[in-house]
């Protein structure tokens, strides 16, 4: 038995870890004391670092991210969708701005960011944030019609849903997030700060909004379309009013407008659709579909996201009334 | 001309023929039988924005003045079929089924890079437009359809019914709309966008992007960017959501775009190169072997007549001998023997002539 006091060495350093742990972990969630416990033991909430290698004194990059341990673990079927190594560590021990070997040299980024991924050797399927979120949006009936028309921009608006502001955080905590030196409990009260100060969002009032729309700038073959603009609004806010998980992502005031009235700020008050698509060809901007597609794209592409079965795409006449040869000649 | 003439003009004429052959480029080397002309145009089909309203098909009936369907463009039912272009109906939109998604393909000439019509086509028919386009002129049109056989896409049409002068016809890409500065008719009545129409160059960028922008959504590869050798009209399919495809795999990509009808199997090289070198023989063989058999078949004839002619004289000349001296024998026996027995033997004489010569015509004749 060569090996005997190896093992024994091993099995006291393994036993010692596991105390240790166990000694710890009461600390960090006495520690968050405004949320409720986790089944796992882990911390109900937490801040995700973009934790690096390098020294990065001015904080470059990506905010830190507040993750809600606790909803996230109901959701989930095992620990394993997410700790996809089967050893419940944060991911950041593996997966860094730079990333590591013990990462395969998976970057932070892409462990969180990932679409296109492909089911590993063992044949199982890994998710990121952003795959796992996305298979939501897009299975969701409810989701699916926005999300259809709606893609994922890279932009300041769509990043700072996760990548938000922490405001009891200070310059230091931010260093030592970064090279992954903050206490657990530090980051739990970071996070459950956060959290605490995240205010319900006040939609805008659909009230506001046109009850009506008359679409007529290109009623020729059609009578005009008489499109039910508030009701439509209504059909949205309610879907995001009924669902915690698109609350929480939908977190402007304006989201619903722009749905519809994409490439536009935020604001009540936004573009026509006449005001980008011309109804010819625009010479300036030939990749931007004409004013009759981009009607029927917007449209359809929602509906169809909704599996909705009437109208059908090719019933015209269910839109806009076919126009009379009568009506024609009085124009 | 002699038989050293002959041979010298044959030689002469190997040698013109070798070196036409080596100043126009081989076909097989060059990377495009036809002109390639940068600016051209094209249009972008993405079949998943096509709902499948047959809008184009109606508009294509109405600009080029085509004869009525059976059935009206409302009836949506014609989709469920797989029909095909013909005289009459120069595109149709078929519906196919995709992942178990229907999914609608508007169906047209794709007016290749490289055209195989035009390859194939030994009246020269069929030409490369500047504009994109493959263009037909039905005035050399033999009617053989060479041109249907080697589309790969089986586009063109046969005006079967017509018993005089039936030409092929096809999609014109709407040269003469081109022309006036307008958009084929197809693209304008499209309510989807479905057809984008613009320069070629420039249609492949925005294929790609909206690959790149749209992740989940395309299959990863522009069917037409290389297919067959290019061509003016490509597709863009819905992704497989069960696979990711890597990009531009014709290999991998087949499978899905074969649930569309669209073959990957083609290749990326031009259809006319696979033709062209033996079908380019054709001209210099039309125009080279009548005068190469027509001049042997006269070298013979020639021949012939001399050998003939040479006959004919040598018999006179035996002719005349034997006449000459038969006169020189009867004068002889004149001075001789009196002019009784000189009648006698110019008779015998005569009599034994015609008895030979009846004999020897009677040995030709056996």
């Amino acid at each position: 038995m060569r090996n005997r006091t190896k093992l024994l060495l091993l099995a006291v350093i393994a036993l010692v870890g596991a105390a240790s742990l166990l000694f710890r972990e009461p600390e960090g969630i006495q520690a968050a004391k405004g949320m409720e416990q986790t089944e796992s033991g882990a911390p109900a909430a937490m801040v995700l670092f973009p934790v690096s290698e390098k020294p990065n004194p001015r904080a470059v990059g990506m905010k830190p991210v507040v993750f809600n341990h606790k909803i996230h673990e109901g959701k989930v079927q095992e620990c394993e969708s997410c700790h996809h190594t089967g050893d419940p560590v944060s991911c950041t021990t593996c997966h860094t701005v730079e990333g590591k070997a013990e990462g395969k040299f998976v970057t932070l980024e892409r462990a969180m960011h990932a679409t296109n991924l492909r089911a590993s050797k063992d044949g199982k399927k890994h998710e990121s944030c952003v795959s796992c979120h996305q298979k939501i949006y897009s299975q969701r009936q409810e989701c699916a019609g926005c999300h259809n028309i709606v893609t994922p921009r890279h932009n300041d608006a769509w990043c700072a849903v996760c990548h938000t502001d922490i405001p009891t955080m200070t310059k230091e905590q931010l260093q030592d997030g970064i090279a992954n030196n903050l206490l657990p409990k530090d980051n739990a009260a970071l996070a459950d700060a956060a959290i605490a100060a995240k205010a319900p969002v006040s939609y805008v009032n659909h009230k506001r909004a046109r009850y009506k729309v008359t679409i007529d700038t290109l009623a020729k073959t059609y009578e005009p379309n008489v499109f039910n603009h508030q009701r439509h609004i209504v059909s949205l806010a309610d879907k995001i009013k009924q669902d915690p998980l698109a609350q929480a992502f939908h977190a402007s005031p304006e989201i619903y407008c722009q749905t519809c009235h994409h490439h536009t700020p935020a604001t009540t008050h936004p573009s026509k659709c006449v005001s980008c698509h011309t109804q010819t060809i625009d010479k300036q901007n030939p990749g931007r579909p004409v004013l009759k597609a981009a009607y029927h794209l917007q449209c359809m592409g929602c509906h169809d996201g909704m599996n909705v079965k009437r109208p059908r795409n090719t019933d015209c006449t269910a839109c806009h009334k076919l126009r009379t040869a009568k009506q024609e000649a009085s124009k | 001309m002699n038989r050293r003439k002959f041979l010298t003009f044959l030689g002469s004429a190997g040698v013109v023929s070798a070196l036409g052959s080596a100043a126009t480029p081989s076909p097989a080397k060059a990377g495009h039988v036809f002109p390639y002309y940068p600016d051209s145009y094209g249009v972008l089909h993405d079949t998943t924005r096509c709902v499948g309203c047959r809008r184009c098909e109606e508009a294509c009936n109405i600009v080029n003045d085509l004869p009525k369907p059976a059935k009206p463009f409302d009836d949506l039912s014609v989709c469920n079929t797989k029909r095909r272009t013909s005289a009459t109906a120069w595109t149709v939109v078929n519906k196919y089924e995709v992942n178990g998604k229907p999914v609608f393909r508007k169906l047209q000439c794709f007016h290749c890079e490289d055209p195989a019509c035009a390859s194939a086509c030994f009246a020269k028919c069929f030409h490369k437009e500047p504009d994109g386009s493959v263009g037909y002129d039905g005035s050399q049109c033999v009617g053989c359809r060479y041109c249907m056989i080697a589309c790969p896409f089986y586009v063109p049409g046969f005006e079967y019914n017509l018993a005089w002068d039936p030409l092929v016809k096809k999609c014109t890409f709407c040269k003469p709309r081109l022309d006036k500065g307008q958009i084929p008719g197809c693209i304008e009545a499209c309510p989807m966008e479905a057809l984008t129409f613009g320069r070629r160059t420039d249609l492949i960028k925005v294929a790609h992007a909206r690959i790149n922008e749209n992740p989940g959504k395309y299959l990863d590869y522009v069917y037409g960017e290389r297919d067959a050798g290019g061509t003016a009209w490509m597709v863009l399919a819905p992704a497989n959501p069960k696979e990711c495809v890597p990009p531009d795999n014709p290999v991998l990509a087949g499978p899905q775009m074969k649930q569309l009808g669209l073959d990957t199997h083609l290749g990326n090289q031009p259809m006319g190169e696979l033709t062209y070198g033996a079908l380019g023989a054709v001209p210099l063989i039309v125009a080279f072997w009548p005068v190469l058999f027509g001049g042997a078949y006269a070298m013979t004839k020639r021949k012939e007549a001399i050998h003939k002619a040479e006959l004919e004289t040598t018999e006179r000349k035996a002719k005349e001998d034997v006449a000459a001296a038969v006169d020189a024998a009867i004068r002889k026996i004149q001075e001789t023997e009196g002019e009784g027995a000189a009648d006698r033997a110019r008779k015998a004489m005569a009599e034994a002539l015609k008895a030979r010569e009846t004999a020897n015509k009677h040995g030709e004749g056996a």
